[in-house]
C-alpha cells in the first residue's frame, strides 16, 4: 500500500511525527492528522494523544523586561608618579657646541684672551711666591729634651749606653748598657732597659721592662714587626734575641758558643726579611773577626746559622789603594753595617781599615779563611771605597736615594759616599774627636744626624749649609761622648740618644726637621749627581 | 666657530698650562681640554666660588667688579677670567717656584 511517508502504517511513525512537531517551532494550525488506526488491519490500539495533538499550539513571544540603567560619575584619587628604582647617574656631558651662542662665546673670548695670556706670562716670570710656604700646623721652633731616662744601678757601675733602638711601634725605646772601652769588663753583668713613652706615669729612673745579659751588650736592634722582640750583640760573640713583654723569662733565642759565633765582639745586629717570607725575619751580625753571619731561631731557643759571609784581605776588590797588609790570610774586621733601602741583597759594611765595602748577600765564591762553620763561608765584597783616616763606627744608608750613604769615624769626619764611585762626593769635618754614629733622617732626605765624642748631636742639613751644622745639640754637660743615636720612624719628631753617663735623652726635634720640603729629593738627586762629575 | 677653537687652542698650548674650560653661566662647561669628570667638578666648585668672590667684590663696592681670580695651591694655580655670560679657567702648574 502506497501511503504518505508521515503517515506509515505502523502507529509509531505517527508518535514520531508529532514529536517532530512538537520539537521544532510550534507549527501554524494545521488540520487534525488522520487516524488511519481505523483502516489498518490487525489490532487496534486507542492513541490516548491523539485527543491532545488536535490542540493547537500558539505562539507566544518570550521577553524579558528591559534593565533600566542610569549613568553615575566616578571619582578617582589624585596620584603622583614617585621613583623607586635607583638609576646609574648619567654623567653630565659638556653641552654640545651646536647649542650655545657661537658669535657670543667667540666674542667673550676674544676679550678674555689677551688679558688671560698676559696674566700666564706674568705667573712664570714672576717670582713672587719663591720663598713663600704656607704652614698650616704649628711650629715647633727649638729642640728640646723631651725625656731623661737612665738605670741607675748600671749607671752606678759606669755602664756606657752603647746601643739604642726604637721599637716598630715607636713608643718604646731600648737601650743597651755595656763599654765601649772594652777590657776586662767581658765578665760583667749588663743590661737592656725599655721605656715606654707613650705610658702614663713615666718614670725616668725606672725602665717599664730590665733584662740581665751575661755580657756587654753592645749593640741592639727592635724587631721590625714584633714590638716586643729585641735582638741584642754582645762582648762575647754571642747574639742573644729578648721578648720585652715576658718578665719572667725573656731570653727567646741565643747562639750559645758554638763554633759558629763570632770569637770577637759583635759590633752591629740587623733584622732581615727572609727571602721568600717576608713576615718572618732573620738576625743578621757583624764582627771584628771578619764575620757577617745570619741567623735563624728554631724551635728550641737556639739561633741557627743559615748563611755566613767571611771578609778576608786577599778577598777584597781592588778598586782602590789599601795600605799592604803582612802575608798570610787576615781578616778584615767590619765595625758597621748598613742596608740598602732600594736593594734588600746590597749592603755597606765600616770596617776597621776605615774603608767601606759594597756587599752583597748574593754572592758565590767561597771565602779563603780557615775558621770553622757548618755552613760554607762566602766572600762577600764587590766594591771597595776610599778609606777614612781610621776605624768607620758607624754607616747608613740613605732612605731616599739608592747610591748615596754616609760614614762615620774615628777621623772625625762624615763622608757622603756614593756607590758609583770610589772616593767620597764630600767629606765634612764634624768633630776633633770620634764619630760614634752616623744616621740619614727618615723623613727629610737631605738631613742627617751625627753623635760626635765631644757630647754633643750633630743635625746637618744639607740644603741649607753644606759646611756647618744646623743645630748641635749639647747632650752631656762634661763633653764625655755620645755613643749612639736613632731617629723615631714612626713619630718623626723625635730623636733618642745614648752617652757614656748612662742616660737616654730624648730629643724633640723642630718643625723644620721633620716637614719634607718642596722639592728635596730633587735637590739629592741633584747633589748626588754634581758632586760626583 | 674656527675662531674659538683657535683661541682656545692658543692658550691652552701655552706654557705651563695644563687644562681650559669654557663654562656657562649656569656652570655647565661648554669646551674643555680635561677628561669628562674632572671637568665636570671643577666647573661644579669653581663656579660657586667665583659666583662668591664676585658678589663680594659688589658689596665691598658697588662700582667694582671682579676680573680675575687666581687660587694657588702647592701643586697647581687655577686662573679663573668670568665674563658677564661665561667664566672661563685654567689650571695651570705653577711655574712661579723655580729658580
Amino acid at each position: 500500500m502506497a501511503h504518505d511517508a508521515p503517515s506509515s502504517s505502523f502507529p509509531l511513525g505517527r508518535l514520531l511525527h508529532v514529536l517532530r512537531l512538537t520539537a521544532q517551532m510550534p507549527p501554524p494550525r494545521r488540520p487534525p492528522l488522520p487516524s488511519h488506526a481505523d483502516s489498518l488491519p490487525g489490532c487496534f490500539l486507542p492513541l490516548s494523544w491523539s485527543a491532545c495533538a488536535q490542540c493547537c499550539v500558539d505562539l507566544k513571544s518570550c521577553q524579558t523586561a528591559s534593565i533600566v540603567t542610569a549613568d553615575a560619575s566616578a571619582q578617582v584619587r589624585n596620584h603622583a608618579d614617585a621613583q623607586v628604582q635607583t638609576e646609574a647617574l648619567e654623567p653630565v656631558s659638556v653641552q654640545p657646541p651646536s647649542r650655545c651662542d657661537i658669535p657670543r662665546l667667540a666674542a667673550f673670548l676674544r676679550r678674555v684672551e689677551a688679558m688671560v695670556i698676559r696674566e700666564l706670562n706674568k705667573n712664570w716670570q714672576s717670582h713672587a711666591f719663591d720663598g713663600f710656604e704656607v704652614n698650616w700646623t704649628e711650629q715647633q721652633q727649638m729642640v728640646s729634651c723631651l725625656h731623661t731616662l737612665g738605670y741607675p744601678p748600671a749607671q752606678a757601675q759606669g755602664l756606657h749606653v752603647t746601643g739604642i733602638s726604637w721599637n716598630s711601634t715607636g713608643s718604646v725605646v731600648a737601650c743597651a748598657y755595656g763599654r765601649v772601652d772594652h777590657g776586662d769588663w767581658s765578665t760583667l753583668k749588663s743590661f737592656v732597659c725599655a721605656w715606654n713613652l707613650d705610658r702614663r706615669g713615666l718614670s725616668p729612673r725606672q725602665p717599664s721592662a730590665v733584662v740581665e745579659a751575661p755580657s756587654a751588650v753592645l749593640c741592639l736592634a727592635f724587631h721590625p714587626l714584633q714590638p716586643s722582640h729585641v735582638a741584642g750583640g754582645l762582648y762575647s760573640g754571642e747574639v742573644l734575641v729578648w721578648d720585652l713583654s715576658r718578665p719572667e723569662d725573656p731570653l727567646l733565642w741565643r747562639t750559645g758558643l758554638t763554633d759558629d759565633t763570632h770569637t770577637d765582639p759583635v759590633s752591629q745586629v740587623v733584622w732581615l726579611p727572609e727571602p721568600g717570607h717576608s713576615h718572618r725575619f732573620q738576625v743578621l751580625s757583624v764582627a771584628t773577626d771578619g764575620k757577617v753571619l745570619l741567623w735563624q731561631g728554631i724551635g728550641t731557643g737556639q739561633l741557627q746559622l743559615t748563611e755566613g759571609f767571611a771578609l778576608v784581605t786577599q778577598q777584597l776588590p781592588r778598586s782602590t789603594k789599601l795600605k799592604k797588609h803582612p802575608r798570610g790570610e787576615t781578616e778584615v774586621g767590619a765595625t758597621a753595617v748598613a742596608f740598602s733601602s732600594f736593594d734588600p741583597r746590597l749592603f755597606i759594611l765600616g770596617t776597621e781599615g776605615g774603608f767601606p765595602l759594597k756587599c752583597s748577600l748574593a754572592v758565590g765564591e767561597a771565602a779563603l779563611t780557615r775558621m770553622p762553620s757548618s755552613v760554607p763561608l762566602r766572600a762577600p765584597a764587590q766594591f771597595t771605597f776610599s778609606p777614612h783616616g781610621g776605624p768607620i763606627y758607624s754607616v747608613s744608608c740613605s732612605p731616599f736615594h739608592r747610591n748615596l750613604f754616609l760614614s762615620a769615624g774615628t777621623d772625625g769626619h762624615v763622608h757622603l759616599y756614593s756607590m758609583l764611585q770610589a772616593p767620597p762626593l764630600t767629606s765634612l769635618q764634624l768633630s776633633l774627636k770620634y764619630l760614634f754614629a752616623v744616621r740619614w733622617s727618615p723623613v727629610r732626605p737631605l738631613v742627617f744626624a751625627a753623635a760626635s765624642g765631644e757630647g754633643d748631636v750633630q743635625l746637618f742639613d744639607l740644603q741649607k749649609s753644606s759646611q756647618k751644622p744646623t743645630v748641635s745639640i749639647k747632650q752631656t754637660q762634661d763633653e764625655s761622648p755620645v755613643y749612639c743615636l736613632e731617629f723615631n720612624s714612626q713619630q718623626t719628631q723625635l730623636l733618642a740618644a745614648g752617652d757614656a753617663q748612662g742616660t737616654v735623652k730624648v730629643w724633640q726635634l723642630s718643625t723644620e726637621f721633620t716637614e719634607q720640603g718642596p722639592r728635596e729629593a730633587e735637590d739629592l738627586d741633584r747633589l748626588a749627581a754634581e758632586v760626583a762629575t | 666657530m674656527a675662531e674659538v677653537e683657535e683661541t682656545l687652542k692658543r692658550i691652552q698650548s701655552h706654557k705651563g698650562v695644563i687644562g681650559t674650560v669654557v663654562v656657562n653661566a649656569e656652570g655647565i662647561p661648554i669646551r674643555t681640554t680635561l677628561d669628562n669628570s674632572t671637568t665636570v667638578q671643577y666647573a661644579g666648585l669653581l663656579h660657586q666660588l667665583t659666583m662668591k668672590a664676585k658678589s663680594t667684590v659688589r658689596d665691598i663696592d658697588p662700582q667694582n667688579d671682579l676680573t680675575f681670580l687666581r687660587i694657588r695651591s702647592k701643586k697647581h694655580e687655577i686662573m679663573v677670567a668670568p665674563g658677564n655670560l661665561a667664566f672661563h679657567f685654567l689650571v695651570k702648574l705653577s711655574f712661579c717656584f723655580t729658580r
